[in-house]
């Protein structure tokens, strides 16, 4: 039997030797668009950020190489870098976190068996789909301070209003809040990785007299250790460009508080037509993700179970 | 059965009933919780600006003002916004979808030289963030192709293989179709581009409704490049659209509320129809990794 399996012949396999056979032609016709797409939308612009940074160029006269002034520049007399560095942390931070926690708590409350799971789903999913403009705009209302909702639900328990996103210690928060509202697809994604935890193994745990925790912490977690990185890896990389509620709503302020990296980069290069600064801007946007999303994946050996085992 | 252990199971049976009531409750809660920041733009945008700033507020609009959308149509242009935003998305998710689904083709079943190199680069490219490019391509774009001010910038990017990561799911979708679908195909005399359109594609179709959908959202939630690359304001789109409208009306909450309610509905429409593509593509997303 198995001589007969090894000999018989895949049709697609005779044409394997040749390089520009058929097959190759047919794959760099498709490709011509990726292939394209790479070189000029990727690669290349990655080349011309770095290339532009080490110049002074304004758009208006042609460009000269001043060298790495605006990286010293940036860490020595920029006034806003700091600032922007913390608040996109600070955002971050709380955003990633929050998303994460309500995400993961709703698919678990959605993964038992109620009714209507479904429309529940939907519910949770929708404000994904609106346009983030829209949301921001919309948000800005409850967000008011003298008739917005917040306040008057602060004012009705007896505290001190608050002016959220005008005020500059309350804007990030409560900017972070919206982007765990809108953390639907994280939802999704969770609900996906629980229904694919194999029954068998909390069905043996309760057989052995595990309780709902014990089989929580060492089965439906292990088991979602996979799904929890992606989701962060994405959650983390998503928010920490954040750019949209800077520009639909505070524009950078109040005071510094909201100018976020991404947005400090485009208020340099699109309102003050400092191109070269701008890039300059953007590789160390880039550095600061770089680092984040290197911790975590030297990290994810340590706490990802594999279903493989250790077979590799 | 032993006695005790029915009485176990029983037990058992009526915690687990309790338990998914709790569930149930808390499900809503957080429901209601969730839909009631738009609830709250509705109401709003149906009330007078007597009745919005009135105390206590009320949770349901005195007289449902539904002419205040049409107050708002006359200074919010939203259809020619809607139009406009149609003229970008249209075009990039047939687009983005069809060079997509060319490219997991030639990556998950033809073999070639330099495959690996180019797929290196292409997944490369999907760890790379956005903005890093931003200022390169707009300076290409508008100086080097004279694009200002025009939709081609946010149209054109699509029709160059759609992005890595439609390309990666598109491939890794393809990869779990079995290859004697399209062998035999082959001893039947197909083509490559035979067994592309007649045999691979029908059998990806979800796949591709999904890459379309994540296109959309892509180009739906976008603002900044919409900002950079679009000036004239009739060539607003929504985004671009209500944010200026906001800073037009500062004080005017009904009518900001209107239109961002009106900003809403083509999205909710939209996933009203597709909500089953939605999930599933997420979920694809999900999984493969």
């Amino acid at each position: 039997m198995e001589t007969i399996k090894t000999k018989t012949i895949n049709p697609l396999q005779k044409r394997r030797s040749r390089i520009f056979s058929a097959e190759a032609r047919v794959a760099y016709i498709c490709l011509i668009p990726a292939f394209l797409g790479l070189i000029f939308l990727t690669y290349l612009p990655l080349v011309g950020v770095l290339g532009i940074s080490l110049t002074n160029w304004t758009g208006l006269k042609s460009p000269v190489f001043i060298g790495l002034d605006n990286y010293i520049k940036i860490f020595t007399t920029d006034p806003y870098i700091k600032d922007s560095i913390i608040s996109t942390i600070y955002f971050a931070a709380l955003s990633v976190t929050g998303s994460m926690i309500y995400s993961l708590f709703i698919a678990l409350l959605l993964n038992r068996k109620i009714p209507a799971r479904g429309f529940f789903r939907a519910v949770f999913y929708v404000p994904y789909v609106l346009p983030a403009a829209a949301i921001y705009v919309g948000w800005s209302w409850l967000y008011e301070g003298n008739f917005g909702f917040f306040n008057y639900v602060l004012s009705e328990l007896g505290l001190n209003k608050i002016l959220f996103i005008a005020d500059s210690s309350f804007v990030v928060p409560s900017l972070s809040l919206i982007s765990v509202w809108l953390a639907g697809n994280l939802i999704v994604i969770f609900l996906a990785g629980l229904q694919n935890v194999p029954v068998t193994y909390h069905e043996a745990a309760e057989m052995d007299g595990a309780g709902g925790w014990h089989r929580f912490r060492h089965i439906t977690i292990p088991c979602m250790t996979p799904i929890i990185f992606y989701n962060l890896l994405m959650c983390l990389i998503a928010n920490l460009q954040v750019v949209t509620p800077a520009l639909a709503l505070t524009n950078g302020g109040p005071g510094n508080s909201s100018r976020f990296l991404t947005y400090l980069m485009y208020d340099q290069a699109f309102v003050n037509y400092r191109l070269g600064y701008a890039c300059a801007t953007t590789l160390i946007i880039f550095a600061i993700l770089a680092v984040f999303t290197t911790v975590l994946f030297k990290t994810s050996g340590r706490w990802i179970y594999n279903e493989g085992g250790d077979d590799k | 059965m032993s006695t005790a252990a029915y009485g176990r199971l029983r037990s058992r049976k009526r915690r687990d009933r309790i338990l998914n009531i709790i569930t149930f409750a808390v499900v809503i809660l957080f429901a209601i919780l969730a839909i009631f920041p738009i609830w709250w733009i509705f109401r709003t945008s149906l009330m007078t600006n007597a009745e919005i700033y009135k105390y206590p507020p009320s949770l349901i609009p005195d007289n449902w003002l539904f002419s205040n959308y049409e107050k708002t149509l006359q200074v919010f242009k939203f259809w020619k916004y809607l139009w406009n935003t149609m003229v970008i998305i249209v075009p990039s998710c047939l687009a983005g979808t069809f060079t997509a689904t060319l490219c997991g083709y030639a990556f998950a079943r033809l073999r070639f030289r330099g495959k690996n190199l180019i797929w290196a680069l292409c997944v490369g490219s999907m760890l790379l963030p956005a903005m890093v490019t931003l200022i390169p391509l707009y300076i290409g774009w508008t100086r080097g192709l004279g694009f200002s001010d025009s939709y081609w910038p946010l149209i054109l990017p699509y029709f160059c293989g759609g992005g890595a990561f439609n390309i990666f799911l598109i491939r890794q979708f393809i990869m779990s179709i079995p290859r004697e679908l399209d062998q035999a195909a082959t001893i039947d005399g197909a083509g490559y581009f035979r067994i592309l359109f007649n045999i691979i594609m029908p059998a990806i179709k979800p796949a591709m409704i999904v890459v379309a959908l994540f296109i959309f959202i892509t180009l739906w939630n976008d603002l900044l490049q919409q900002m950079i690359y679009i000036n004239s304001s009739d060539k607003y789109t929504i985004a671009l659209g209500l944010t200026n409208f906001r800073g037009q009306l500062k004080s005017d909450w009904s009518l900001t509320m209107a239109a961002t309610c009106l900003s809403f509905a083509p999205g909710v429409i939209f996933y009203l129809i597709g909500q089953r593509y939605f999930v599933e593509g997420i979920t694809l997303t999900g999984l493969k990794n």
